[in-house]
């Protein structure tokens, strides 16, 4: 299960995700082995929150994922 | 191997002598997650035991592992396995010990290519069983291996082991920060995961065929130390670095922000300063070197509590984690519900971690 991290003061989209299992914090760096599992697990069924909390659906979750880096 | 010979291979295949070892940790003295206490690895997961040497296994069978001061002569510290539960493998199985090099410390080697140079892998090992061991060497897409044999003759002791491989001049293996050679030993794979040794193949073979099983035996030991991967045909002495090298280049992969995450937060962590907006505290976490990738960030208060942070002078066991992650620093903590108290230090330990 995982959140999309909030925002700071200078950014307008997050750049990280929270693995709520865990409670870390990924970094939407390609390189990362558990930024591939996210997208890997997500567009497998995983859930995926944003910021605020709300859950998306599986269409938002796979559109989200296919903006990703 | 003679000293004359050892100069001579110096001289004549490029080996360096600042980093001829392409393993890092192969002596496994260093252990930042565990301090020599004794993890369990059981179905489906990588478990990682000393620095950059993981285990994975997915089958019914379970393991325990540690750095152990039972070693060669030359060397104070060895990687102990030991089977918790026996159980025999299944054809897909998958019981290894491995490490992941990066692409950019194998680039020389020119693999995939039809310069690709021979390397020699060395190390000692030590069982409770006797027999056919062996493991593989593979690239990141585990669609080249080169399964490798070598036989323990003596239970309970240490023997000394060289496996000298010619570099694959075929498929594709990767020369940037992700995985370039993955080295793996053994403990159980299923029958469809080992092939012929000694032999390039175009599949996913992780071991020999014909290895004997750790994970068949209950209570069966495996102890690994000296592991040395080096370019040429011979294995050379191991390649001693000093101790704070080695931790540096651990580190690449996996730092604590002090000895260990929970260690005095106030000295060895991270500190913020509360934003107005109260949920978010931000200071600046530079890490003690660059990391391979981005790193995975897990903040721990003062007992050592994963996820959570501690506002000094108000309270501890704060949900919370971090943002703004790049290669060389984070710089914000998000409290995961509620708000910060201004005026106060949000104060946490980190692990941060970008294993391959």
């Amino acid at each position: 299960m995982y959140k999309l991290s909030p925002l700071n003061w200078n950014q307008t989209k997050s750049d990280s995700v929270i693995d709520l299992n865990k409670m870390c914090a990924i970094p939407f760096d390609p390189a990362n082995t558990d930024y591939q599992t996210f997208k890997k697990e997500v567009l497998a069924g995983a859930e995926l929150q944003d910021a605020d909390g709300n859950v998306m659906t599986q269409e938002q979750a796979d559109d989200f994922i296919k903006e990703l880096p | 191997m003679t000293q004359a010979a050892a100069l001579a291979q110096y001289g004549s295949t490029g080996v360096s002598q600042g980093f001829k070892n392409r393993i890092i940790n192969g002596n496994m003295v260093i252990d930042q997650r565990n301090a020599g206490a004794s993890v369990s690895i059981t179905g489906g997961s990588t478990t990682y035991t000393v620095d950059r040497w993981a285990i994975f296994e997915n089958g019914s069978m379970a393991f325990s592992a540690q750095r152990s001061t039972t070693a060669p002569t030359g060397f104070i510290n060895s990687l102990l396995v030991t089977t918790t539960t026996g159980a025999a493998a299944g054809a897909d199985d998958r019981s290894q010990l491995f490490q992941r090099i990066e692409g950019f410390n194998t680039a020389d080697l020119n693999w995939g290519t039809a310069n690709a140079k021979t390397v020699t892998l060395s190390f000692w090992v030590r069982s409770s069983l006797t027999g056919q061991f062996g493991g593989s060497l593979q690239n990141s897409n585990q669609d080249r291996s080169y399964p490798f044999s070598f036989t323990i003759s003596s239970a309970n002791t240490f023997e000394y082991k060289t496996i000298t491989v010619a570099g694959d001049t075929s498929g594709t293996w990767l020369t940037d920060n992700s995985t370039g050679i993955q080295v793996l030993f053994d403990l159980g794979m299923g029958s469809n995961l080992l092939g012929t040794a000694g032999a390039w193949a175009s599949a996913d073979y992780r071991g020999a065929t014909g290895d004997t099983k750790l994970s068949g035996t209950t209570n069966a030991t495996l102890y690994l130390t000296g592991v040395q991967l080096e370019v040429g045909s011979t294995a050379t002495s191991f390649d001693y670095r000093p101790y704070g090298t080695e931790l540096a280049l651990c580190q690449r992969y996996y730092q604590l922000s002090d000895t260990s995450p929970s260690v005095t937060v106030q000295y060895g962590g991270w500190i913020g300063t509360v934003y107005p907006s109260g949920t978010q505290a931000f200071g600046l976490g530079v890490f003690k070197v660059t990391m391979r990738s981005a790193p995975t960030i897990t903040f721990y208060d003062e007992t050592g509590a994963a996820g959570k942070v501690l506002q000094n002078g108000i309270a501890g066991g704060i949900a919370a984690t971090a943002a703004g992650i790049t290669v060389a620093a984070f710089n914000t903590c998000n409290r995961t519900s509620g708000t910060f108290t201004n005026g106060y230090p949000v104060l946490a330990g980190f692990t941060a971690s970008a294993e391959l």
